[in-house]
């Protein structure tokens, strides 16, 4: 009996567990996709496919699997050549110094889910680490 | 209440009848002649009459991208859709050009139109600059002109002619801030319609309005 109840215990925690992570990661998504249309779909577009020659598509780009990089390109900007679909990118991306941490974890996390393989979202540590220790792109 | 929501729809729409007929009266639905208007008084056969002055858009000598010094003639006997970006602007001239681009395809290869997308940052933007825009935009041909020049008179002539904001503000994002108009003239140089570039709904009316401006040609 006490066996009994100790399982259920443990399973409804383990439940209550992951659903409060698949609403986080229903939130960031959420978020993530307002900033997304605010700061990035002007080039990038709102179906992530860029614009013709100007601006590189997020839609099978390999930066989708490097959160380092994306997280660092959206805070610093991009002035280096791109080659994304085989087509090359040289137009530099502005930086975008206004957004917090939580924000680029948001955006991120918007992207690799709905582009990447991702099917949770980006902690604001994996950001943060990320961001302490920039390359320039 | 469904009385009075009744009534006020019957209101409205006696109204918007009643400004309808207003509009597309006498005036052969025409698009109106937009801008600051002057009146001259004139004497024809020995009668005053008193004649208006329409803004019109003055002479102009700007580089397109190709590096061709261009003037008002190539927009002789055209109507032309005009706009002001920058080609590193983050904000809104990207959906600007992506709705133009719309117009373009519109009437592309059309004799009787022309684009004149003029840049408020000339510095930056030379012709080989905006020529390398064109291009990655898609654009080929000079049925688009990509326009740069002395900052004055790009500035000058957007706002006292073409009634756009284009200035520079060290504060705004990317330099400069500028207004998502799309403009209208006619052949006559009159400015006859202002829409909202960056969205469809703009875009679209100014289509339907092209269209409407090329059957007053037909007549």
């Amino acid at each position: 009996m006490i066996k009994a109840s100790a399982f259920i215990l443990a399973t409804t925690l383990l439940a209550s567990c992951q659903n409060a992570e698949e609403l986080k990661s229903e939130q960031y998504f959420v978020e993530g996709y307002q900033l997304y249309t605010t700061n990035c779909s002007n080039c990038h577009q709102a179906d992530g496919k860029g614009m013709s020659n100007l601006y590189p598509p997020l839609v099978g780009s390999p930066a989708l699997s490097n959160k380092a990089l994306i997280s660092c390109v959206i805070k610093n900007g991009m002035k280096d050549t791109i080659l994304v679909n085989g087509k090359v990118f040289k137009r530099p991306m502005p930086a975008n110094p206004k957004l917090t941490e939580i924000e680029i974890a948001e955006i991120v996390s918007f992207v690799t889910m709905k582009w990447g393989t991702d099917s949770t979202y980006t902690k604001i540590e994996t950001v943060q680490s990320a961001l302490q220790d920039c390359k320039i792109y | 209440m469904k009385l009075n929501c009744k009534t006020s729809l019957l209101n409205i729409t006696i109204l918007s009848i009643a400004l309808v007929s207003l509009f597309s009266c006498g005036s052969d639905n025409k698009l109106p002649i937009l801008g600051e208007r002057d009146w001259v008084k004139k004497t024809v056969d020995g009668k005053e009459v008193v004649d208006t002055i329409y803004n019109t858009i003055p002479a102009f000598s700007f580089v397109n991208q190709q590096g061709d010094t261009v003037s008002e003639k190539i927009v002789e006997g055209k109507i032309y859709v005009t706009d002001f970006f920058f080609t590193t602007c983050p904000t809104i001239c990207p959906v600007m050009k992506r709705q133009m681009i719309k117009v373009f395809q519109q009437f592309k290869g059309n004799p009787e139109v022309m684009i004149l997308s003029h840049t408020i940052d000339p510095e930056h933007d030379t012709p080989q600059v905006l020529n390398k825009f064109a291009k990655d935009l898609g654009i080929e041909g000079t049925q688009w002109q990509f326009l740069t020049g002395p900052k004055d008179k790009i500035y000058k002539i957007g706002q006292e002619s073409y009634m756009s904001t284009a200035k520079e503000d060290k504060s705004a994002e990317g330099g400069y801030i500028h207004s998502g108009a799309f403009i209208l003239v006619d052949k006559e140089k009159h400015v006859r319609g202002m829409y909202d570039g960056t969205t469809e709904e703009g875009t679209q009316k100014l289509i339907a309005d092209m269209r409407r401006l090329l059957d007053e040609y037909k007549k």
